[in-house]
């Protein structure tokens, strides 16, 4: 990179707030998916406007750049597939403003998802979009990739949270969208840059949502023999309408891991597990369980039991957010997809999954956000193994490939990235893909922002990418 | 007609059929917009057609308005052209509903009358119970980002709905989202669609989620002496375990409304009236009509009464048909749609009183406590001509809305054209990221086909 520059940026932001030295660039190589790249320059802004001049010398310059928060987004969105500048927001991370009375609060983009929920406990409120990594993931992260969490189930993503946004474009420009108010007439900009994963704009302050915490909540486990008795019992729940907070799914291969790992108190003995949470007021609360256990016996459920206190809950939901740093533990590496599925083609489609692996001679692990069909396979491999790694991209491609038969997405909430952009063509029609490119041109026409993420670039021919040095496993979604 | 539009007749009728092509001076009045008249009326019986006839207006430099059931016409500011009204009535079906999956694939002539009896049969419904409802379509509904009362439990249109089909101005046919209930694959195009008043594309498909009917519904009404009471029991909700379906703020006049029907009728000049409807199971009813009683007496009220099987119904439908109501009863009404936080309701309801009370107009205004206020402002009867006092109230509105303290943001979503054009427009103050707004315009519609002039700035 040029070291002009260098200077430049050590001039605008002082030297400790920009990083140029190899050891230190390696540290931002990777995120949470099997992505690399390597950037040139990280920088460590502390306000919009030092974006803003960050922004412009990166024009001046002609290099590009890309915003990251904690760098765990699990496609790729925060890596520099083509060098260049890393706009890291760790030091934005100031909650700006919380009025509890109109159940909003205002941050910046660098502030952990869970400790806004932590700032507001007080208040009986939190910030309900719960990704698996909301210890360490920014909000400016959720807002880029419109994360989700078991409990988007009830309450919706990211998306659903945010009623206004402060970006820096592509041109320097700091603009606002939206605001306070739940609306603001006009066109719906929140709506198309929540989610565009950094590829519109630079998000440096987020007006978002606060939920109140519901006065009684019930977690329940349901265990069973059987795959088929595991999913046929989320199709009823979904059948006859109950929508529980959060419907999770643990097969017995990945609960056997975690088990071992977090001690959470799943039966290793068994094919599945549910892990069914309800929420609201105590007399709904009631009502719900017991149509659930209803539903979960019907379809033989070895046992349903209820977690007795809040200590036995949050050690069952340990053991589901941490389950992927348990696979690491048995494989030196694992794949995991995010299609999504209708929820009633569940049952076949865990079958489907069972027959590819065993085809493909793979192990897929399955712990997932079942309540709305939101898949997590999690395909186990060793990269020092060349022709297993080619089975796992064949493998990989036919999930796919089967969530799109069935009416479904590439991704649920890890969003597209690097990773499944030339996928992109099995869900859209050329003319649909002209149209996002046209939008994102409009915003960010010479591609210096984030290039190479979610739009084909044309290179693969729907072929997913698994890159052949991967990264070490790491804790996610 | 001029020799061209004669011209593009011949070719609309090879496109769409000559008996989809309307020239008859009923069928073009019924589509005026603010007193302007299209050419014609073309009826396409699909996204094909929807695409040949936008090519065709491109290429010929046609100006094409989206419609249905006619409901929202008079929305947006007027037109710099009309040609064409696309109405798409004949695109009136279910595309794919699995009752099962919760999800459901809908035309845009589809009427939501219609449609929520479809649902109904599967014990389902959408949250979308808007004024009209009985003409209204979902295209309508979806482009004008309609509100229901029932946003305080479900959220808006950009809440429950999946993904979208679309033709651009080009003619081009494209779609975002999807049909399953978590997505986050490509842009959310669609969420830009919501509320742009057909000035982005021609909707040809909408995906919704749907909602199971619950087993119980109740609904209270407490009056008060005074809007700070009301907003007092409202705040006290907030605070509350309790998430009421709905929760409405009529002031007197619009409780005259509500209450009577009559738009006009002054029956309790001194209530203000809070509406709340609780839903599921009948334990959890219960618990709304224990708990919220003691809220509404410490707020103020001197009582909170159930509203009997008989009446509640009809009650449910005024607040519903609030704006219709008003409409029928004083076509030349102003009426706003005002986004507000809770906490500056009062305020800017007791600037809104201070402004009627100056004495030009009568002020009826219905607030739901999510966030949005709807302010009617009735010309006094007999005071004729009544459109310069009018054009002065409706500037007072947007004036006192751009106030600090009340930082609201209002939207003059129906009027007479002529207050339109005096008042200087019905969006308000530019927002500060319309450059934004105009690059999206340029994306979809380049060459400004799609209900020109009718959005913000004139986009």
């Amino acid at each position: 990179m040029n070291p002009q520059l260098i200077r430049d940026l050590v001039a605008l932001l002082g030297s400790t707030a920009v990083l140029s030295q190899p050891e230190d660039l390696m540290l931002y190589e990777y995120d949470g998916s099997v992505e690399l790249g390597s950037p040139k320059c990280i920088v460590f802004p502390s306000s919009a406007r030092e974006v803003s001049e960050i922004v412009r010398l990166a024009n001046r310059y002609e290099v590009p750049l890309l915003g990251r928060g904690a760098g765990t987004g699990l496609s790729g969105g925060a890596i520099a597939r083509d060098g260049g500048i890393v706009v890291v927001f760790s030091r934005m991370n100031r909650i700006l403003e919380i009025d509890a009375a109109n159940l909003r609060a205002v941050v910046q983009p660098g502030v952990v998802n869970l400790d806004l929920s932590r700032a507001v406990d007080h208040l009986g409120l939190y910030f309900a979009p719960d990704p698996s990594s909301q210890k360490a993931c920014t909000i400016g992260g959720n807002v880029s990739e419109n994360s989700g969490g078991p409990h988007t189930l009830a309450y919706g993503v990211t998306t659903n949270h945010v009623t206004g946004l402060e970006l820096v474009l592509p041109d320097g420009e700091i603009v606002r969208t939206g605001g306070k108010n739940l609306e603001t007439s006009g066109y719906d900009l929140n709506g198309l840059f929540v989610g565009s994963e950094g590829t519109l704009a630079l998000v440096t302050e987020i007006t978002v949502r606060l939920t109140r915490k519901a006065e009684a909540v019930k977690t329940l486990l349901a265990v069973y023999d059987t795959i088929d008795d595991t999913t046929e019992s989320v199709f009823d729940i979904t059948v006859r309408a109950i929508t529980p907070a959060a419907c999770e799914m643990l097969d017995g291969f990945t609960l056997r891991a975690v088990e071992d790992y977090v001690h959470a108190g799943f039966p290793k003995d068994c094919a599945a597990v549910l892990l069914i949470e309800v929420e609201g007021l105590t007399e709904a609360v009631e009502a719900q369980a017991a149509a659930i256990m209803e539903v979960c016996q019907l379809h033989r459920a070895r046992e349903v039991r209820v977690a007795r206190d809040d200590r036995e809950r949050a050690l069952l939901w340990k053991g589901r957010k941490e389950a992927f740093g348990a696979l690491g533990r048995i494989s030196p590496m694992y794949y995991v997809q995010d299609g999504v599925i209708p929820r009633t083609r569940l049952p076949e489609t865990l079958r489907r999954i069972a027959e590819i692996a065993q085809k493909y001679d793979l192990q897929i692990g399955n712990i997932f956000h079942a309540g709305d069909g939101n898949l997590h396979p999690l395909i186990l491999f060793d990269e020092r193994d060349r022709a297993q790694f080619a089975r796992v991209v064949q493998a990989g491609g036919e999930i796919m490939r089967h969530c799109v038969e069935v009416g479904g997405a590439l991704t649920g909430e890890h969003g597209i990235g690097m990773e499944k952009n030339e996928l992109m063509s099995l869900i859209f029609s050329p003319d649909d893909l002209a149209l996002m490119a046209r939008v994102r041109a409009a915003f960010n026409p010479a591609g210096r922002l984030n290039p190479g993420k979610v739009l084909p670039l044309g290179k693969g021919c729907g072929e997913i990418r698994i890159p052949h040095i991967p990264a070490p496993a790491t804790t996610s979604a | 007609m001029s020799h061209s539009a004669q011209i593009s007749l011949a070719r609309l009728e090879e496109i769409v059929g000559a008996a989809h092509v309307l020239t008859a001076p009923e069928a073009l009045a019924l589509r005026q917009v603010d007193g302007i008249l299209p050419s014609a009326v073309v009826q396409p019986a699909d996204a094909a057609q929807i695409a040949e006839v936008l090519r065709f207006a491109d290429a010929e430099k046609l100006a094409v308005i989206p419609c249905g059931g006619c409901t929202k016409l008079g929305i947006g500011s007027p037109p710099s052209r009309y040609d064409i009204a696309l109405d798409l009535l004949r695109m009136n079906r279910v595309l794919a509903y699995d009752p099962q999956d919760l999800t459901l694939g809908v035309e845009p002539g589809m009427r939501i009358a219609d449609l929520l009896r479809v649902l109904a049969e599967q014990k389902q419904f959408l949250p979308l119970v808007v004024s009209f409802l009985e003409r209204a379509t979902i295209g309508g509904i979806v482009a004008a980002n309609s509100s229901s009362p029932l946003r305080q439990a479900y959220g808006g249109v950009r809440d429950f709905c999946l993904g979208m089909e679309f033709v651009t101005g080009e003619g081009m046919p494209a779609k975002s989202g999807g049909r399953v209930v978590k997505n986050v694959t490509g842009y959310d195009l669609h969420k830009l669609l919501i509320g742009s008043l057909g000035t982005l594309g021609v909707i040809t498909r909408v995906n919704f989620r749907t909602f199971p009917l619950l087993p119980a519904q109740r609904t209270f009404v407490a009056g008060f002496s005074n809007a700070e009471a009301a907003f007092r029991f409202c705040g006290a909700i907030t605070q509350s375990p309790l998430s009421p379906q709905m929760v409405e703020i009529a002031n007197p006049g619009a409780a005259d409304v509500i209450f009577s029907g009559d738009a006009r009728a002054r029956v309790e000049p001194r209530s203000w009236s809070v509406i709340v409807s609780a839903a599921g199971h009948p334990e959890v009813v219960d618990r709304y009509a224990r708990e919220l009683g003691g809220m509404a007496v410490a707020a103020g009220a001197e009582e909170l009464a159930p509203l009997g099987d008989s009446e509640a119904p009809d009650i449910l439908a005024r607040i519903r048909e609030f704006t219709r109501l008003i409409l029928d009863a004083v076509p030349s009404a102003a009426i706003f749609r005002i986004g507000v936080l809770p906490t500056a309701m009062a305020g800017l309801l007791g600037e809104l009183h201070a402004l009627a009370a100056q004495g030009s107009v009568d002020m009826v205004a219905l607030t739901r406590a999510s966030g949005i206020l709807y302010a009617a402002l009735l010309p006094k009867e007999g005071d004729a001509p009544a459109t310069a006092s009018l054009t002065k109230a409706v500037q007072e509105v947007f004036r006192v809305c751009g106030k600090s303290e009340i930082n609201a943001s209002p939207m003059l979503e129906r009027c007479p054209p002529e207050v339109k054009l005096a008042a200087g427009g019905v969006w308000g103050a530019p927002r500060p990221d319309f450059a934004l707004m105009r690059r999206v315009k340029n994306s979809f519609d380049p060459n400004g086909v799609l209900s020109p002039g009718r959005f913000a700035g004139g986009l």
